[in-house]
């Protein structure tokens, strides 16, 4: 191959790049995601493909520290499905979307604990109960003890605040969700790629011309 | 088309890593440095077609243009496509490193099947040689998802449901790349015919 040929070719090659990148701006990356926080009892978690496209009816399990199988469930049309958290220990929650993608999330266990002692303590509304898996947000158990005429020993003041600083976090945990969710890839992730590539030709024409050295390139 | 890391069992791993490293070997071996630029800039086009996503699908599909890549380069796909995975893997996480070589041989395989059937059509001067590069554009990545339920099949997953819904989350992109094959070994012919296989000395 000629070299003017060659130059045509590594022009043409960059053409073909820089249209198939300004075709993939606004696309989507091929992966998975899943994110899990806590809020009040319930561990809530979302699911997507990076991008932003909810998983729907994505299977998500569930594993405590021993990678024991805690519970599973699907996910809704959102990508969103919630359960009461079954256990204190750290858990691990895995999303099986179907054709080879996976996605992970850990819940520490210093996220679940101040909740679930507070649960023991108080049993009976916010007890943990596995039966119930799939509820929305409206069905989270509230305390109904807590009625207007109990007075306000020192558990409540607290059980109310943890349940208000739960509701007042939420939005924020959305917040940090989002922002830790990485959006696709950027420009410079793929100019880099194409850099490597262009880089390993290189390499390959320098071995070439090392190994028949003197010899004027072809 | 990508296979995340933690979904396959260890042996399926292995076979796979060791069917990608023949497929290489074979195809380093064919690679004469003629080729090397082509190989290239191929490798540079499959890696960002990636990123060109298809909106017609249910699911989350994208180009692959293994189809491409196989009828221009042969045997030596496995190595650009390999090259092309790595990156892929290590910027946009597509894949991961442990199935790098059941990833490799879900695109390569397919692409040089498809280079032996329907090369020497869609070199030839037939009527034949359109429809055979859609056809290899099209099967190419239909192949590519029978791999895929294959590999799942031999870890946990039901072969024929989950190649059934590969199949059909990737039908728009697979007509698409049968297109865009087309429409490439169209130009090539009439432009740059020495980039095809058949022309090359």
């Amino acid at each position: 191959m000629k070299a003017l040929d060659f130059a045509r070719w590594l022009c043409s090659g960059m053409l073909v790049g820089a249209l198939a990148l300004a075709a993939a701006l606004p696309a989507r990356a091929h992966r998975v995601t899943v994110f899990a926080w806590v809020e009040g009892d319930t561990v809530r978690t979302e699911s997507r493909f990076s991008g932003g496209k909810a998983v729907n009816e994505g299977v998500v399990v569930v594993y405590d520290e021993q990678d024991r199988e805690l519970l599973r469930g699907k996910t809704d049309e959102n990508g969103e499905f919630s359960f009461e958290a079954p256990a204190r220990t750290a858990l691990k929650v895995v999303l099986e979307a179907g054709m080879g993608h996976k996605g992970e999330w850990i819940v520490p266990a210093e996220e679940l604990a101040g909740v679930q002692a507070e649960a023991e303590e108080a049993p009976g509304p916010a007890s943990p109960s596995p039966g119930r898996m799939e509820e929305g947000p409206s069905a989270k158990s509230e305390p109904e003890g807590a009625t207007p005429t109990a007075s306000l020993d020192a558990r409540e003041i607290q059980s109310a605040m943890e349940k208000a600083l739960d509701k007042k976090l939420a939005p924020v945990l959305k917040m940090l969700a989002e922002a830790r969710r990485e959006q696709g890839p950027s420009a410079r992730d793929v100019f880099g790629g194409i850099g490597y590539i262009l880089g390993l030709v290189g390499l390959g024409s320098y071995v070439h011309y090392r190994k028949k050295s003197g010899a004027p390139p072809s | 088309m990508h296979i995340s890391e933690g979904v396959l069992s260890a042996p399926v791993l292995a076979s796979g890593a060791a069917l990608a490293a023949a497929g290489t070997a074979i195809g380093l071996k064919k690679l004469d440095y003629d080729r090397v630029p082509q190989a290239g800039v191929l490798a540079a086009a499959f890696f960002v077609a990636s990123l060109v996503h298809v909106p017609l699908g249910p699911s989350s599909v994208h180009l692959i243009l293994n189809g491409l890549v196989g009828l221009l380069l042969g045997w030596v796909a496995f190595p650009a496509i390999l090259v092309a995975l790595v990156l892929q893997a290590v910027f946009f996480q597509f894949g991961g490193i442990t199935t790098l070589g059941v990833n490799t041989l879900v695109m390569a395989m397919p692409a040089v099947m498809c280079y032996g059937v329907f090369g020497p059509w869609v070199y030839g001067e037939s009527r034949f040689a359109m429809p055979a590069a859609f056809a290899a554009g099209f099967l190419s990545v239909f192949l590519g998802a029978l791999v895929v339920g294959g590999a799942l099949f031999f870890t946990h997953e039901d072969f024929w449901r989950v190649s059934a819904a590969v199949v059909a989350a990737h039908l728009p992109v697979m007509v698409v790349e049968g297109l865009i094959t087309c429409s490439c070994v169209a130009f090539l012919k009439k432009v740059q015919p020495a980039m095809l296989p058949g022309y090359s000395t």
